[in-house]
């Protein structure tokens, strides 16, 4: 006797498949005003713990700020470096963008790069001074759309940009994952910060937090 | 059907710019094995219900990270094990699968003693599948009751390919011993 064409000709009478509802809530809202409550709330107590060295190990293990969640780590998984342009899915117009993150992008001054869509996020490769930086928008809607992963050798300070307040990552490359069949991969400095609706991060090797900064500041 | 993936990437493109229509075109053909999977793990179908339901729902609002190109089912199966396999915690009951074999499938009309042997088999048999331990069970009903892939069956159960050959072979060896000598 073969089991296996036994059980493929067993054909079990399965309970009626019900009839899914296919009417859907909007894949994206805006920031309802508790969320931002309480994004500022870890902000505050993220600076607030960063003044006090002996808090640090209780504290930075876990942050979230808008569509990022930050992870600290003993040791990062497995990860790959790739060209900051990779992956950054296909070229979108400005409307479909602000289709897609529900609100305007925001944009460098003079002629804009081509915005390309992703994994949920809207990017775009600058050049500061010669070099690439990846600037990357998320929508509001979603608050898990990217976790990064921190180990020994990669700091996280708390520091303004323009009136809002952000995390500038620095030191040892970490590891960014935009969801569970995207394999992760390591990520140079960023700048991280909210503004306008948007979770806005910049990234590039080399990228000082001061220049991070003033292009986040000239970002219209 | 030659213009299948071309328009199925537009379904994934319009989607995920927000197209609730275009996903459901996408998810509708799915309905049934979610649904089946779903009931698998619950082993209640209204569970399964809730857990494809909500399922539905949380890949709609994950699309925009799906990947276009990449296949549906497997991305999809994943979501809606996750939920089931929540649902079932939560519930924290253990319930009979209840599957029960279904009339002569297959067969050219046999005598009525040669169709009541068959259907006595096939009760045992799904009564031997059922009596496996859920990690033998349930890949042996992806692989065999609900003919899923391979890739599919890692998806569902939250494992990889090469664990799915491992654990289907084990799982066929212990079927043969409770189902003993038929087999």
């Amino acid at each position: 006797m073969d089991l296996e064409r036994d059980l493929r000709a067993l054909e079990p009478a399965w309970p009626e498949t019900p009839e899914l509802r296919l009417s859907l809530p909007a894949q994206s809202r805006r920031r309802r005003p508790w969320l931002v409550a309480i994004a500022a709330a870890v902000v505050v107590a993220v600076a607030a713990a960063l003044a006090v060295p002996q808090s640090r190990g209780a504290i930075l293990r876990l942050f979230h700020l808008g569509g990022v969640t930050i992870v600290r780590v003993d040791t990062l998984p497995p990860a790959q470096e790739r060209p900051l342009a990779a992956g950054l899915g296909p070229v979108v117009s400005r409307s479909e963008a602000e289709r897609l993150l529900r609100t305007a992008p925001l944009l460098p001054p003079g002629p804009a790069p081509p915005l390309h869509f992703g994994n949920g996020v809207v990017s775009l490769l600058l050049a500061d001074r010669g070099r690439p930086v990846l600037l990357s928008e998320l929508g509001s809607g979603d608050p898990l759309l990217m976790k990064k992963l921190l180990a020994t050798g990669t700091s996280i300070e708390g520091t303004p940009v323009g009136p809002a307040y952000g995390y500038w990552i620095s030191g040892a490359p970490h590891a960014v994952y935009l969801g569970p069949d995207v394999p992760p991969r390591l990520a140079g400095n960023v700048l991280l910060w909210q503004r306008e609706g948007l979770t806005l991060r910049l990234e590039g090797n080399g990228l000082t937090r001061g220049r991070a900064v003033a292009l986040a500041r000239s970002l219209r | 059907m030659e213009g299948r993936p071309r328009e199925e990437r537009e379904l994934v493109l319009r989607a995920q710019r927000g197209d609730a229509r275009a996903f459901g075109e996408l998810v509708r053909p799915e309905q049934e094995v979610s649904f089946r999977v779903a009931y698998l793990i619950t082993r209640n179908p209204s569970d399964a219900e809730d857990a494809a339901q909500d399922a539905l729902v949380k890949a709609w609002r994950a699309f925009p990270r799906f990947r276009a190109g990449e296949p549906l089912r497997p991305w999809l199966l994943r979501i809606v094990a996750n939920e089931a396999r929540n649902r079932r915690r939560s519930a924290g009951r253990r319930e009979r699968l209840a599957l029960r074999a279904a009339a002569s499938p297959g067969e050219a009309a046999p005598s009525p003693a040669e169709a009541a042997a068959g259907a006595d088999e096939r009760r045992l048999l799904l009564e031997a599948l059922d009596g496996l331990p859920d990690d033998a069970r349930l890949v042996l009903a992806c692989r065999y009751l609900l003919e899923l892939s391979e890739e599919e069956t890692a998806a569902a159960l939250g494992v990889r390919r090469g664990t799915v050959k491992s654990r289907s072979a084990r799982a066929l060896d212990r079927l043969r011993e409770a189902y003993g000598p038929r087999a």
